[in-house]
C-alpha cells in the first residue's frame, strides 16, 4: 500500500478543495488514462484496488503509471469514544484529487482490452471519473 | 511525410484584456489570442472558434503555417501554445508566434511508430514510448506532420534513440542523440502476472498429485481390506 515514508507532521487538517486540477492534466506517460470529474479523497486502499483490476484485466503486456500519491494522513476516532479529548489516530492515507487530474495511465497494444481494464479501474473509485486517451496534436 | 499547407486564418484586434472580457469573448464562440514574435510588439487579437478549428485540424496539426489576416495585413505565424480547460477540453486562449518564411523556426512533431514488433509481442513484451513528439528546427516549409520510426526489427531488451529517428531535408535536432525513443521491455505487471501463473499451475498440479495419492491410499486400503497404505505398510511387511 502506497503511504509516505515519513511525515512532517502526524495529523493534518482536512482542508477545502476548489477548482479543477492546475497541472498534470494530460496523458503525459501512456496511452491512455483515468481523469478525475470531481473533487475526493482517494485511499492507497483504493489505488492498489484500481491498480489490481486494471493490471489483472490486461494480464500481460502493458504498463501501469500511478500518477497520484496518498499523502495526507487521516484521522478517526475509536468506536464508541466520548467526544473531546484531542484528535483521533491517522488510520490511513488519502490522495488528494481536483477535477481534471490524470490519475491512473496505461499503456497497451489493444485499445479495447485497454479501455475494458481502465473502466474497471473506475469502478474502484470513489469519485466520478473518465477514460481519456493521449491528445495527438490537437 | 510530406510538407504542410498554408491557411488563411482572421483574428479581429482591440480586445479587452482580463478574465471577464476573455469569459464574455468565449460565451459568444470567439477564442482570446495574443500574437508575439520576430521582436515586434505582441498584439492581442480574437479568432473565431470554427475558423480556429478548422486551422489546426489539418494534416499538420498544430504545426500548421497559418496566414494570420490582422487588420488586413498578413503575418505568417504557427500555434505557440493551446491552453485548454482541464475538464471541458475546450481550447480557451492561443498563443500565436510570429515566423519568417526563410528562418528556421524551432516546434515539436509526433514521433509515429510505424510497424509491429511481433517478436516482443510473442514474448508478452510490449513497446514502451519514451518520446512522442521530438523538438526539431527547420524553415516553415519543411516542418514534417510527423516523424516515422520503424519498430517492427525491435527485439526484447532493445530500444531506438534519436540518432535512429530519420529527419527530413532541413531539418535538424538538438536533442541528445542518446535519448530513447522507445524501448521493447517486459514490464514488471507482466512478470508478476507470469509469476501468478506459474504458482497457480503448480498450485493446481500439487493438489491433483495430492488427490491422486488419497484416491491411491484409499484404493489400496479397499482393494488389501486391513493392509496399511505407504511407509507403514512396507515397514509393517518387513516385521513380518
Amino acid at each position: 500500500m502506497l503511504m509516505p515514508k515519513k511525515t512532517a507532521h502526524r495529523k493534518h487538517h482536512r482542508g477545502r478543495t476548489r477548482g479543477n486540477a492546475k497541472g498534470q492534466t494530460d496523458v503525459a506517460f501512456g496511452e491512455y488514462g483515468i481523469q478525475a470529474l470531481e473533487p475526493g479523497w482517494i485511499t492507497s486502499r483504493q489505488i492498489e484496488a484500481a491498480r489490481i483490476a486494471m493490471t489483472r484485466h490486461i494480464k500481460r503486456g502493458g504498463k501501469v503509471w500511478i500518477n497520484i500519491f496518498p499523502d495526507k494522513p487521516v484521522t478517526e476516532k475509536p468506536a464508541e469514544t466520548r467526544m473531546g479529548s484531542g484528535k483521533g489516530n491517522p488510520e490511513h492515507w488519502v490522495a488528494v484529487v481536483k477535477p481534471g487530474r490524470v490519475l491512473f495511465e496505461l499503456s497497451y497494444s489493444d485499445p479495447e482490452v485497454a479501455r475494458a481494464a481502465i473502466d474497471r479501474a473506475i469502478q474502484k473509485l470513489p469519485i466520478r471519473a473518465r477514460f481519456i486517451e493521449r491528445e495527438e496534436g490537437f | 511525410m510530406p510538407p504542410m499547407d498554408e491557411i488563411v486564418l482572421t483574428a479581429a484586434t482591440g480586445r479587452t484584456i482580463g478574465t471577464r472580457p476573455s469569459r464574455r469573448l468565449r460565451t459568444g464562440g470567439d477564442i482570446p489570442a495574443v500574437v508575439y514574435g520576430l521582436d515586434q510588439d505582441p498584439v492581442t487579437v480574437t479568432v473565431e472558434w470554427p475558423d480556429l478549428r478548422r486551422a489546426i485540424t489539418t494534416d499538420a496539426g498544430l504545426n500548421a503555417v497559418i496566414q494570420l489576416e490582422i487588420d488586413g495585413a498578413r503575418q505568417l505565424s504557427i500555434v505557440k501554445d493551446i491552453q485548454r480547460h482541464p475538464v471541458r477540453r475546450d481550447v480557451l486562449h492561443v498563443d500565436f508566434i510570429r515566423i519568417d518564411p526563410d528562418r528556421a523556426v524551432v516546434v515539436e512533431v509526433p514521433v509515429v511508430f510505424v510497424g509491429e514488433a511481433e517478436e516482443v509481442i510473442n514474448n508478452d513484451g510490449m513497446v514502451d514510448q519514451n518520446m512522442f513528439s521530438l523538438t526539431i528546427s527547420s524553415t516553415p516549409a519543411n516542418i514534417p506532420t510527423g516523424i516515422e520510426l520503424d519498430i517492427s526489427a525491435l527485439t526484447i531488451g532493445d530500444s531506438l534513440r534519436v540518432s535512429d529517428l530519420v529527419l527530413p531535408q532541413g531539418v535538424t535536432t538538438e536533442v541528445d542523440p542518446e535519448d530513447a525513443v522507445a524501448v521493447a521491455m517486459i514490464t514488471r505487471s507482466t512478470l508478476d502476472a507470469i509469476a501468478a501463473e506459474e504458482e497457480a499451475a503448480a498450485a493446481a498440479l500439487a493438489a491433483e498429485l495430492g488427490e491422486e495419492g488419497i484416491e491411491g491410499a484409499e484404493g489400496a486400503e479397499g482393494g488389501e481390506g486391513a493392509e496399511p497404505s505407504g511407509d507403514d505398510g512396507e515397514a509393517d511387511a518387513s516385521d513380518e
